[in-house]
């Protein structure tokens, strides 16, 4: 038990991994992998918490696993295309197995999304099973991710211009359009999302904007999953938005605060895992989740400590 | 190959190697007799554990899956993971007491947690599962590989917690699934009454006096122990879905608490010995996913196949009826066309026929086919025996009295929304068309005395009475 | 009867079932420019069902609605609609000012931001129902009154010619509702149309021009005066037509 909790050494984990430039690239590139993750995820997060998604996005994080592995048998890599293309497939079908057994069967929806992804799920790890020995797959990629392998990636240049590795690089896109499409689309996804009769009066595609986001989010956890795996990229999606929303009340200061947060998540998750020794990515769940305790404690919208002294002002009208 | 992806690939593998090792020499009928002869002590340990754990989930997934839980029974799974590892490592690696302890509480603070967020802030109930399930699993996978980097870490045995692994529970894991078998089983028959009426409407539950968070008290611990023990057999993954998939196979099924409390058991066990079996086999198939696999195709069977509920039977039915009403419809016709020549013969040209149903000779033929088959109507002067538009064909006595009613209903049904309703005459039709075919003989009684036996639609048409019906002919005054 | 301009409203056959359940049943409705009407019923009676039936939210089993004479989507940027309190999730992060924002969406492009313009007329929607100094208040930390003027603001900011409002006066205070009933009648004035669902009979005479009785099915639609009596409203919360529900409970249920 007593070696469970290392010594807490400060200068080996904070000033080791960053004394050489040398070092200092390799854990910059998976402290930035990291950030470019929880951003990206919790961005698309904002939406997917308010408008009541979370378990669907839970449901189809798990339930892309078997297309993940069917495209990774097919094709031989971790080519994006085809991965993205079996993760696409999968998801949907996914989301339309719960959609059909919630609108056509007794069955309810909880129960629906309960036997649909944890079905999937089962499929994908018997797939893997099945064809691990002439697949070369790698389980514990699928399923946890390894951020602290990025750095090792095949390198990708433009000219001579050394971007990074092509995992880092490539959701550093994936970000970037993401912040891009948020921005273009703002004013639909609010509508969409707080208002559907209003957004129907407006003439707004509601069914598009809805399977978009859907689309989005199977995109943002495709991407992320070599780095933290089908199972806690939920926790990247719902952490961000959920601990700023604390703090703040309007949508746009949600999607800022989730830059911070991602960049605090990262760089604390790097340190904790490197003075636990544990898995990078699950060592940045665990610091989002006690950043989530604190705001709850401190936070001034519903946070215990300020609503344990202040009176409330306007009481709820339900 | 570094620690971490070796210890996965274990993880996946280790019970498939094992099986192949025990059983390389022996090919698959032996494999199936071994495994049916219920001789060997390992198939007995591993059949009985599914069987106590089938029953276990069955009756826990039936309680679950009717209020509406199943999601908080995923983030139960999920969440004691870190408490098993934390068991682990309290106990020494050996002691499996110390890891249900430790299981109980992460399940006990997980619940706590998702109730007290839901209670004290704005999350919504989807968002707190998903914080409690991500945060605490991500917990787990710490600890996990933290141990894995420990010297001891290894040989811990905590891998077969993640996708289960039949094959290695011991005479005491077997135990510990029996006695929470039982214990369910003796728990949900003493407090069934209680448990439903707490479940169906907690609000009348506590005003008739019952300790309605006492008995909800019970159901978690209930819950987690499910969990906890089939852990060892599912996974922590996958343990949701035997609760949930057997009871909503059985749900389809049934609606009464009871029968679906059997049923339930009875797909939860019969899916964990064939996912046992095909496990045995050796196939490569590790046995948490395969035992979920298979609750889950027996799931499709029900869905499609069941002799009541089943998809398929409810999609023949409704081509059945789809049957029936195009037969009315076109009994109706030939009564309309009767109609129109005042009722002064009985015989009609198949095309006049045509042309009242707006469709090609061809196609009436093909409808008048199945009125012939089923004697409500046959053929007359026709030596030939294909159809044809100048061919008469005439109504036999049960098709007259058919033809009636369905007209009867129609018209009753139109007067009644002019009159009653007060439905404007030119929109009664098109409801009358989907009407007359369903109205039952209780309700077009209702109807007469509604409207006092009326004899006229609000067309100015007839309408057929009893008497006409049974006459054979139309009356006309 | 010929119009010169097209009917703000034109329902024919409206037919609509829910989850099974019929709900309303063959609704013919003609609504005519510059009215405030008022919708009556028992609860169940379909009242809501019939608003979102005419903004397309619901699906008909058989009929049409016309709005400005048009059944294309298109038509629905000249309604303005105030949703019933709790199908609106309070928590959600917007302001005040965002809510109201939201109705000028419509007037702005695609992928255009949202002008100062607009800005303004928002701005000056929330003075009119008395709201601007709570412009950057999130909205659940509003009183039920104040949320409901919000709303009114955000359908004032649409600058609809048709308004459709489900239970504006519930679970509001007085002063709200006089200055809610105050604002729709200049509304009125200005030659726009108004429907409200209501659900309290005793003021229903007062404040409006014209009302339908609903219950399953339209029972009565005209001048308060007319309409407004002991026995169609006897009519309307009786319902003897047992068979009628019956049958039609049936003939979804297939």
């Amino acid at each position: 038990m007593s070696d469970f909790f290392p010594i807490f050494d400060f200068i080996d984990i904070f000033w080791t991994p960053w004394s050489t430039p040398q070092d200092y690239i390799w854990n910059g590139k998976i402290v930035l992998m990291g950030f470019f993750v929880s951003a990206s995820c919790g961005m698309i997060g904002s939406f997917i918490v308010v408008r009541r998604l979370a378990l669907m996005g839970d449901a189809i994080s798990h339930g892309i696993l078997p297309g993940l592995v069917l495209a990774f048998i097919v094709s031989q890599s971790k080519a994006l295309l085809p991965m993205f293309i079996g993760a696409c497939a999968a998801g949907m079908l996914c989301n339309f197995c719960i959609e059909w057994l919630n609108k056509k069967t007794p069955i309810k929806l909880d129960s629906a999304m309960g036997l649909t992804f944890t079905s999937f799920f089962a499929l994908g790890i018997i797939l893997i099973a099945q064809f691990a020995n002439n697949a070369h797959i790698d389980a514990e990629c699928l399923l946890y991710g390894e951020i602290g392998y990025i750095p090792l990636e095949k390198h990708i240049f433009i000219g001579d211009f050394h971007l990074g590795p092509r995992p880092l690089v490539f959701m550093g896109v994936v970000l970037i359009s993401i912040t891009v499409l948020i921005i273009l689309f703002y004013k639909q996804l609010m509508v969409t999302s707080f208002d559907l009769t209003l957004s129907v009066t407006l003439g707004l595609p509601v069914k598009i904007f809805h399977y978009g986001l859907m689309l989005c989010l199977a995109f943002t956890i495709v991407s992320s999953f070599e780095s933290v795996g089908v199972i806690l990229v939920i926790a990247m999606i719902i952490f961000p938005s959920i601990t700023a929303s604390f703090f703040v009340t309007r949508m746009p200061n949600i999607l800022f605060s989730t830059i911070p947060l991602s960049a605090f998540y990262s760089i604390g998750g790097f340190c904790f895992a490197r003075w636990f020794d544990c898995s990078i990515a699950s060592a940045m769940v665990v610091v989002a989740m006690l950043c989530f305790f604190v705001a709850w404690l401190v936070g001034k919208e519903n946070g215990i400590l300020l609503n344990f002294t202040k009176p409330k002002t306007f009481s709820k009208i339900k | 190959m570094n620690a971490t992806k070796t210890f996965s690939l274990t993880l996946i593998f280790l019970p498939i190697s094992q099986l192949l090792a025990s059983t390389k020499d022996l090919d698959f009928f032996d494999r199936t007799l071994r495994f049916f002869s219920f001789n060997d002590y390992s198939v007995q340990v591993v059949v009985l554990g599914v069987i106590f754990m089938g029953i276990g989930c069955g009756l826990m997934g039936g309680l679950v899956v009717t209020r509406r839980l199943s999601l908080f029974s995923d983030t139960l799974s999920h969440a004691v993971l870190p408490g098993i590892v934390i068991g682990f490592i309290l106990g020494g690696f050996k002691s499996s007491f110390v890891v249900i302890i430790g299981a109980m509480v992460a399940g006990f603070l997980g619940v706590t947690l998702i109730s007290s967020i839901t209670k004290y802030t704005k999350i919504r109930l989807d968002s707190a599962l998903g914080l409690v399930l991500s945060g605490f699993y991500a917990m787990g996978v710490c600890f996990l590989t933290r141990i894995q980097k420990l010297e001891f870490g290894n040989q811990s045995g905590i891998d077969r917690y993640i996708f289960g692994q039949i094959a290695g529970i011991s005479s005491t894991d077997l135990y510990t699934i029996v006695i929470s078998g039982v214990l369910i089983l003796a728990i949900i028959i003493l407090f069934y009454k209680e448990l439903l009426v707490t479940g169906f409407d907690s609000n009348f539950a506590h005003s008739i006096g019952l300790p309605v968070e006492f008995i909800q008290y019970i159901f978690w611990m209930l819950l987690a122990f499910t969990v906890i023990t089939s852990l060892q057999i599912v996974g922590v993954i996958l343990v949701s879905a035997l609760l949930i998939i057997p009871a909503a196979t059985a749900s389809i099924i049934t609606q009464n608490m009871k029968t679906l409390l059997l049923w339930s058991s009875l797909f939860a066990v019969v899916s964990g010995i064939i996912g046992a079996y095909l496990s045995f086999l050796g196939n490569s198939l590790p046995t948490g996913p395969i035992i979920v696999l298979c609750s889950c195709c027996i799931f499709i069977i029900i869905l499609f196949l069941h002799w009541k509920n089943g998809l398929l039977l409810k999609w023949y039915r409704l081509r059945g009826k789809e049957k029936k009403i195009a037969v009315e419809n076109t009994l109706k016709a030939v009564y309309q066309e009767l109609e129109v020549q005042r009722f002064s013969k009985d015989l009609i040209l198949i095309s006049d026929l045509a042309k009242r149903r707006r469709v090609s000779v061809p196609e009436v033929c093909q409808e008048i086919i199945p009125l012939i088959e089923q004697e409500l109507a046959f053929v007359k002067e026709s030596s030939n025996p294909k159809l044809r538009g100048e061919n008469k064909i005439a109504l036999s006595p049960k098709g007259w009295s058919e033809a009636c009613r369905i007209i009867r209903n129609h018209r009753l049904w139109e007067l009644y929304l002019t009159n009653e309703v007060q439905y404007q005459a030119d929109h009664v039709h098109d409801d009358a068309e989907k009407i007359e075919h369903i109205l039952g003989d209780e309700l077009v009684r209702k109807l007469e005395k509604i409207l006092s036996n009326p004899t006229k639609d609000p067309h100015g048409k007839l309408i057929p009475s009893q008497q006409d019906i049974k006459r054979g002919y139309m009356h006309i005054q | 009867m010929k119009h010169k301009s097209p009917l703000p409203l034109e329902i024919h056959d409206l037919t609509i079932s829910y989850e099974d359940k019929p709900v309303l049943y063959g609704i013919d409705l003609k609504i005519s420019d510059g009215v405030l009407v008022g919708i009556i019923g028992p609860n169940g009676a379909g009242k809501s069902t019939l608003i979102q039936a005419i903004m397309g939210m619901v699906k008909p089993l058989g009929g049409w609605v016309k709005i400005f004479g048009q059944k294309e989507k298109k038509a629905y940027l000249r309604v303005g609609y105030i949703p019933q309190k709790e199908s609106v999730d309070w928590s959600f992060p917007v302001s005040v000012l965002d809510v109201v924002l939201m109705g000028r969406y419509g007037h702005a492009g695609w992928l255009r931001r949202i002008s100062k313009k607009d800005r303004s007329i928002a701005y000056e929607c929330l003075e009119k129902v008395n709201m601007h100094s709570f412009a950057d208040r999130q909205i659940g930390k509003l009183s039920g009154g104040q949320q409901q003027r919000v709303f009114l603001a955000r359908a004032l900011a649409q600058e609809s010619d048709l308004y459709l409002m489900d239970e504006p006066f519930a679970g509001v205070d007085a002063v709200t509702e006089n200055a809610t009933i105050e604002l729709l009648r200049e509304l009125k004035n200005k030659g726009k149309t108004l429907i409200v669902v209501h659900h309290d009979l005793s003021n229903a005479k007062e404040y409006f021009d014209e009302i339908i009785l609903l219950n399953m099915r339209l029972i009565a639609h005209g001048p308060v005066k007319e309409v407004y009596t002991k026995e169609l409203l006897q009519k309307t919360y009786g319902g003897r037509l047992t068979v009628f529900t019956e049958i039609a409970d049936q003939s979804t249920k297939r």
